[in-house]
């Protein structure tokens, strides 16, 4: 048996991620992205190309089910698109607070797509509301029988709200696509944790194959070491942000050293981020870290203590404030607002997200120092205020990346969803310092990876007791050995494996059976038969004769060492 | 592979049957203790069973092979049970001799193969066992040092690997585990900070410019364990990766330089018991000086200074107070600090003490400060400079603890008019200095500022009635340097603060005797007494005397647990009979030195020894069974017991008053031996650190022109003369001293005359000649001579072999010397 995977996208890039993985005869999907970078044919996952190779009539019957990890577009947006246009009718699982919070992110982008080109619509808002109720939901450690032979689960995997890693199996074969995940803990969301698996495939993202991060407290002191001079010296800081996840995080952050220092300086949350927040985040307490579970009964951490009731027209007000505003570019909205009424004092403090896209006025601060930023033609914004650049990220790093893989010890590694020369970084490490093989084919490429599969087998009673007795004396023996040796040989001689020797016996109308070597004839029932063979002179003399060459062959081999 | 529910609903039933139902796999002799299975690792705990028949015969080393032949079976729950029996063993081995050291290691070897087992409950026991045979092996390594270093590293590595399980119990145990390693080479010490692996050479664990390099990372995991577990999720875990980070810090400078950095960015930890934790550590990082503060750190420390909690508030001074800062501008930044937090906080006096602390470290960057702050004094018109200001007071008490400082290579002029002023901060000053004599402290300010001093005049109504003073006579010239006095007050408040944490910690571990985690107690007594040792060597009066006082304590009370455990057990397979007589010998000593070492021994202390000694008394009892003449001592102990609490004022503890009781009934020490487990549970141990005027009795002996190059001469046969030097500490009349002098087996006493001595205050010093009367026939030998004090409770009064020497009850006072002997007539 074998685990054939087809990469449809997220092979040596990041985005559309889509990995089909056929497990006897069960071909599972997952994710089902789209890439932001593109707007033409490669926008999408090439579904036509797959199901022609596939030889299939349609494509629900074609995939067994369809699993997503998370509500990044790059994970879900293709989704409507399988369903609606491409007609997919199979099953879809996926997280409860994806499953809430897709739509959302599906229709804004709809939206801005729309809106921004005038693209040619491809699924409608309606089609997004019929494939939602499409999908199953999971819980997490939910055993899910999707049919007879197939069993998914997903553990939970940090990166954003509701992210998953999913565990498949079908027969013996097992194995594990993680989507995105974190290996470290952040203030809202925990790590990524999985049990101990047999798996005879890992496939993992791989953003961060050559980085190794260092540790969050850094980033966070030095994040409040900036925004604790800039209000101690009277300024405001402006935080663009996007919407959900992060927001959150740092504000997490600042209220509680808000506390701890007792500033009175306000925090204000811009009108759209307070509702979201409050309503997701409240309703998916389960999904969040350790410490909010723990607390939330108590106290909810998303009621900040320190956020004050924001009206726009505090904008003018003076003194020192805390500014939380989406869009997180500053590509426009009230980001863009506050930006141009604070940017000239070089008291005030902007911080920057890690990624901005090209084109907007985050990406112009992010590269280089300017010191004048021309909106249009006739607006211009003086910049002199600090910038400080946020570095937090929420996936894994590749140290991260590697203690899951050793943690999983998988048969076989396929990274997705990185860049080629990083991947291939990560692969030489893999499988020189892990010893496992370890692919990351290209979009459209497929992998091919043999599984184990176990028989079931009885053996006779003599046969197990024979074992045991043997087993029982080397151990003796073992023990023996070590109490009178050094340290060095007892690590060296842990290696050793109890073998045990008999007959596999395997008959096609009955179970496979294994015994002791003397009792074949018994069970087979059949009587012991002697043989005897009369020696032959010429056959004896040529095998004199070969033995003699060999003895003369290995004289001359070993003549250096006399 | 089954479906891992299925498989786990279905495991705790099948264990249990499985071992009983196939005894086959085991062959005869392993079947007998097999048997048992999982319960196996409870039997040394019930010490009165009798032992079960089965195995009463079986050695230690058939049990630790079942136990190991258990752990490959194919049930969890059987497997993690087994490895837990092995834990139980191991702790028991006695890894100096080699059936210990085997059974260590066989299990060492065990826990290694199940490091990657797919159970929760396993791979938690493999760590609790990995971390007690690292703890045996670091033992046996001190015994027969070298060769051991790289098996430390490993143990450490793959503790690391443990440490970044996805199980949190097992995260847990692993950082716990790391805390307590020893012998740790630096490189591998440093890799546990960094998630990138260091790259070293392919030579394992070589020895390349003296620098001692790591093994080959195996485990890619294992680097940086420690930065993940502060990241960690839980709580509960970075707490003790915290606690170990700082632990570790002792063994190497540069791996303390970089845990700092990671310890202080937990400061900004959500959760309080983190940052407590980690302030625990620093505090301890800066006890054994190996905390250097940096520039960066200073705005982490300035915001814990001002804390909302009191505790943080409390512990970060506390820090502040002992380092040493490298620039005098983190200095000011510390001491703004540390005014900002008075002027927030204003009900926390003992702030006072820190600033003086963290002037008197900083002899050059105080008087930098005071000499600013004299020119603000005289610049400012009369009624500008408030002094009640927090600011002016914070910087008056920095600026005279300058003087104080141990820069004493430096000349440090601290103007007077600094001092006049600190005259009205009288009050705290004294207390910042830990309740210093008012009236010394007067007379030095007054000296300082260059004022006249008055003699007998009460200047109390200048300084309010509580702190009236009134100024004996006194020569100004006596006190004028009365520095080193003063300085040894701030150290005492400091001392007696870390000194208070200690026994709490020791407190705490006696609680945990019962617990049966004997391993852990007996490590935490260790640090504890290396602590106060490490206190002890830098104070000196009664302190110091309280300090050595104490280690002599714990010494006693380590004892205990450990005879304490022989006497459970009652099974003397990796301990001969004698090793109980041999501790009980050892812990008599102690408790004598206790008692006989110290003067002015208050009453609280007093009873505290004789709980011990009653203690002491009943494990012999135990030991040799009834005996008239232990119950005669023991009867002594209560006796004097009942003395001190004759005024009524202290009532007899439960244990005293049990034994009390027991005599009153007639006693006949049967119903002792048989309550002894009752009795024990009593034994409440309750160091005080209330030790009034406590002095040490102490002695040096010194022989003068005499080593082993320069032997004296002797003809043999003859008696010959040696001359000691002797100095002796708060010794009075009417303690006996004699000189031991033992060549092999023959003793020689010799007593000690001392009242022809010079006296200077607590210390006594002359020299004398000392016969040796009965020289060996022998062309060369050595001689060990010794100062021994007889016990004044020593009882009986049997001579030693009838020569007149000491009673039998002595202590000895002085180290033992080595003086070498050479004959004249060369045969
Ligand atoms: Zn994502």
């Amino acid at each position: 048996m074998s685990i054939e995977c087809l990469l449809l996208g997220a092979g040596q890039e990041v985005g559309k991620s889509c990995v089909v993985a056929t497990i006897g005869g069960k071909r599972i999907m997952f994710d089902c992205g789209m890439h932001m970078g593109y707007h033409d044919h490669r926008h999408y996952p090439d579904f036509a190309r797959a199901l022609a190779l596939w030889g299939a009539p349609d494509f629900t019957t074609a995939i067994s089910c369809v699993v997503i990890t998370h509500f990044h577009l790059d994970h879900i947006g293709a989704l409507p698109y399988f369903t609606e246009v491409c007609g997919y009718d199979g099953p879809i699982y996926m997280t409860y607070p994806t499953k809430a919070l897709a739509p959302f992110m599906l229709e804004d982008y709809r939206k801005v797509t729309m809106d921004r080109r005038g693209e040619e619509e491809q699924y409608s808002y309606e089609d997004i509301l019929r494939c939602m109720k499409k999908v199953i939901p999971l819980d997490l450690k939910q055993t899910v029988h999707v049919d007879k032979d197939l069993v998914i689960r997903a553990y939970y995997a940090g990166h954003v709200l509701g992210a998953a890693m999913i565990y498949a199996k079908v027969g013996d074969a097992a194995m594990v696509y993680t989507g995105d995940y974190n290996m470290t803990p952040d203030r809202h969301l925990g790590a990524a944790q999985i049990d101990h698996l047999k798996l005879d495939l890992l496939i993992t993202e791989s953003t961060y194959a050559k980085t190794i991060r260092d540790s969050r407290h850094a980033r966070e002191r030095e994040f409040l070491k900036a925004v604790h001079k800039c209000v101690s010296g009277g300024g405001k800081v402006l935080i663009p942000t996007f919407a959900l996840g992060r927001a959150q995080e740092l504000c997490m952050l600042l209220d509680d050293y808000w506390e701890r220092m007792s500033l009175k300086v306000p925090i204000y949350f811009s009108a759209g981020l307070t509702i979201q927040a409050n309503m997701y985040y409240k309703m998916l307490i389960g999904w969040t870290s350790q410490k909010i579970k723990d607390s939330h009964a108590v106290h909810n951490p998303f009621d900040f203590k320190h956020v004050c009731h924001f009206e726009r027209s505090f904008i003018n007000n003076p003194g020192p404030c805390v500014l939380f505003a989406t869009p997180g570019m500053i590509s426009g909205g009230f980001s863009l607002e506050a930006f141009k009424k604070w940017a000239p004092s070089e008291k005030n403090l902007i911080t920057l997200p890690g990624y901005c896209v090209a084109g907007t006025v985050g990406h112009k601060l992010m590269s280089g120092k300017p010191t004048r930023i021309n909106l249009d033609k006739d607006t211009h914004i003086d910049v002199r205020c600090q910038i400080h650049q946020l570095a937090f990220s929420p996936h894994t790093d590749s140290k991260g990346i590697m203690d899951l893989i050793e943690f999983l010890s998988p048969k076989h590694v396929i990274l997705v969803h990185g860049e080629k020369p990083q991947m291939a970084f990560l692969k030489e490490r893999i499988e020189s310092e892990l010893g496992m093989p370890c692919y990351y084919p290209g979009n459209n490429e497929s992998v091919s990876i043999p599984t184990t599969k176990n028989l079931k087998m009885s053996a006779t009673e003599r046969f197990i007791t024979s074992c045991a007795a043997e087993q029982g004396k080397r151990r003796g023996h073992k023990g023996n050995l070590v109490c009178g040796a050094s340290v060095s040989e007892v690590i060296g001689s842990s290696e050793d494996m109890d073998v045990a020797e008999g007959i596999l016996l395997m008959n096609k109308q009955k179970a496979p059976k294994i015994l002791c070597d003397d009792e074949l004839a018994e069970v087979l029932g059949m009587e012991r038969h002697l043989v005897q063979f009369e020696p032959m002179v010429s056959r004896i003399e040529a095998a004199v004769q070969s033995e003699l060459q060999r003895a003369k062959a290995a004289d001359s081999g070993s003549e250096g060492n006399e | 592979m089954a479906d891992p529910d299925v498989l786990s609903s279905a495991y705790p039933a099948a264990a249990s049957s499985s071992v009983r139902k196939h005894p086959a796999p085991l062959d005869d002799s392993l079947a007998a203790s097999s048997d048992g299975g999982p319960s196996f690792a409870k039997r040394p705990k019930a010490a009165t069973e009798p032992p079960t028949p089965g195995g009463s015969a079986a050695s230690p080393e058939v049990d630790v092979l079942a136990l190991v032949s258990l752990t490959a079976g194919i049930y969890p729950l059987a497997r993690a049970e087994a490895l837990r029996g092995l834990s139980e063993v191991v702790e028991r081995a006695d890894a100096s001799c080699s059936v210990g050291s085997g059974i260590v290691e066989c299990s060492y070897e065990c826990a290694v193969e199940l490091m990657r087992d797919e159970d929760e409950g396993v791979r938690l026991a493999v760590v609790r066992l990995v971390g007690a045979c690292a703890q045996k092996f670091s033992a046996r390594v001190d015994a027969d040092a070298n060769g051991y270093g790289d098996l430390m590293d490993i143990i450490f590595l793959q503790l690391s690997f443990m440490a970044r399980d996805m199980c949190t119990q097992v995260r847990i145990e692993a950082f716990s585990a790391l805390g307590k390693m020893q012998q740790v080479s630096e490189g591998v010490l440093l890799q546990s900070l960094s998630k990138k692996v260091i790259k070293t050479d392919t030579m394992c664990g070589s020895i390349i410019n003296g620098q001692k390099l790591p093994p080959k990372l195996k485990i890619p995991c294992a680097a940086g364990v420690f930065s993940h577990g502060i990241e960690d999720e839980f709580y509960q875990v970075r707490t003790v990766a915290c606690q170990s980070l700082g632990a570790l810090a002792k063994f190497s400078k540069q791996y303390a330089e970089k845990a700092l950095d990671l310890l202080m960015d937990m400061m900004n930890d959500d959760t309080r018991a983190v940052r407590l934790q980690t302030l625990q550590a620093l505090f301890q990082m800066a006890t054994y000086g190996c905390l250097s503060v940096q520039e960066k750190h200073m705005h982490m420390f300035l915001g814990l200074l001002v804390d909302t909690s009191a505790l943080i508030r409390d512990a970060a001074r506390k820090i502040l107070g002992l380092v040493t800062l490298p620039k005098l501008q983190m200095f000011k930044s510390a001491v703004d600090g540390l005014v900002t937090s008075l002027e927030k906080n204003p009900e926390e006096q003992d702030l006072y003490g820190i600033l003086f602390s963290i002037g008197k470290n900083h002899g050059s960057f105080s008087a930098n400060i005071a000499k600013h702050l004299a020119k603000e004094i005289t610049m400012a018109s009369d009624g500008e400079l408030i002094l009640d200001k927090p600011r002016v007071k914070a910087l008056l008490i920095v600026s005279i603890s300058a003087p104080f400082s141990n820069d004493k290579h430096k000349k440090l002029d601290i103007p007077s008019a600094i001092f006049s002023h600190a005259i009205s901060l009288l009050g705290k000053v004294s207390c910042a200095l830990g309740d210093v004599n008012q009236d010394l402290l007067l007379s030095y300010l007054c000296h300082k500022s260059g004022m006249p001093f008055w003699e007998n005049r009460s200047i109390s109504a200048e300084f309010g009635e509580s702190e009236s003073c009134s100024v004996q006579t006194m020569e100004i010239g006596a006190h004028i340097e009365n520095t080193a006095k003063a300085t040894k007050c701030v150290d005492e408040a400091i001392v007696m603060q870390s000194m208070k944490a200690i026994l709490e910690t020791v407190e705490g571990a006696w609680t945990m005797r019962m617990s049966c985690n004997i391993c852990e107690v007996r490590t935490i007594l260790r640090t504890c007494k290396e602590e106060l040792n490490v206190l002890a060597e830098s104070s000196s009066g009664s302190i110091g005397a309280f300090l050595s006082f104490l280690c002599e304590y714990l010494d006693a009370t380590q004892l205990i647990i450990e005879i304490w455990q022989l006497i459970q057990l009652d099974n003397s397979y990796t301990f001969g009979l004698t090793s109980v007589e041999i501790l009980l010998e050892k812990l008599d000593i102690s408790i004598r030195r206790m008692e006989c070492c110290f003067v002015g021994l208050n009453r609280e202390l007093e009873v505290q020894v004789l709980e011990l000694s009653l203690i002491a008394h009943l494990f012999r009892l135990s030991n040799i069974g009834v005996c008239k003449v232990v119950l005669g001592k023991l009867l002594q102990v209560i006796n004097r017991l009942e003395g001190l609490s004759a005024d009524g004022s202290y009532e007899l503890s439960g244990l005293s008053g049990e034994i009390k009781k027991a005599f009153d009934d007639n006693l006949t020490g049967v119903n002792l031996i048989s309550n002894i487990h009752t009795l024990f549970e009593l034994f409440r141990l309750k160091p005080t650190t209330d030790f009034g005027m406590l002095k040490a009795i102490r002695a040096v002996l010194q022989v003068s022109d005499n080593d082993s190059e320069n032997p004296s001469s002797y003809v043999s046969g003859l008696p010959v003369g040696v001359s000691f030097n002797i100095f002796l500490w708060n010794i009075s009349s009417h303690h006996k001293l004699w000189i031991r002098m033992t060549i092999g087996e023959s003793v020689q006493f010799t007593f000690l005359d001392f009242s022809c001595f010079g006296c200077n205050d607590d210390m006594k010093s002359g020299s004398m000649v000392a016969p040796l009367y009965a020289t060996p026939m022998v062309c060369s030998f050595v001689l060990r001579v010794c100062l021994v004090m007889e016990c004044p409770y020593g009882g009986n009064s049997t001579h030693w072999g009838g020569h007149g020497g000491p009673s039998d009850c002595v202590v000895q006072l002085s180290d033992e010397l080595d003086v070498y002997f050479v004959s004249t007539w060369q045969s």
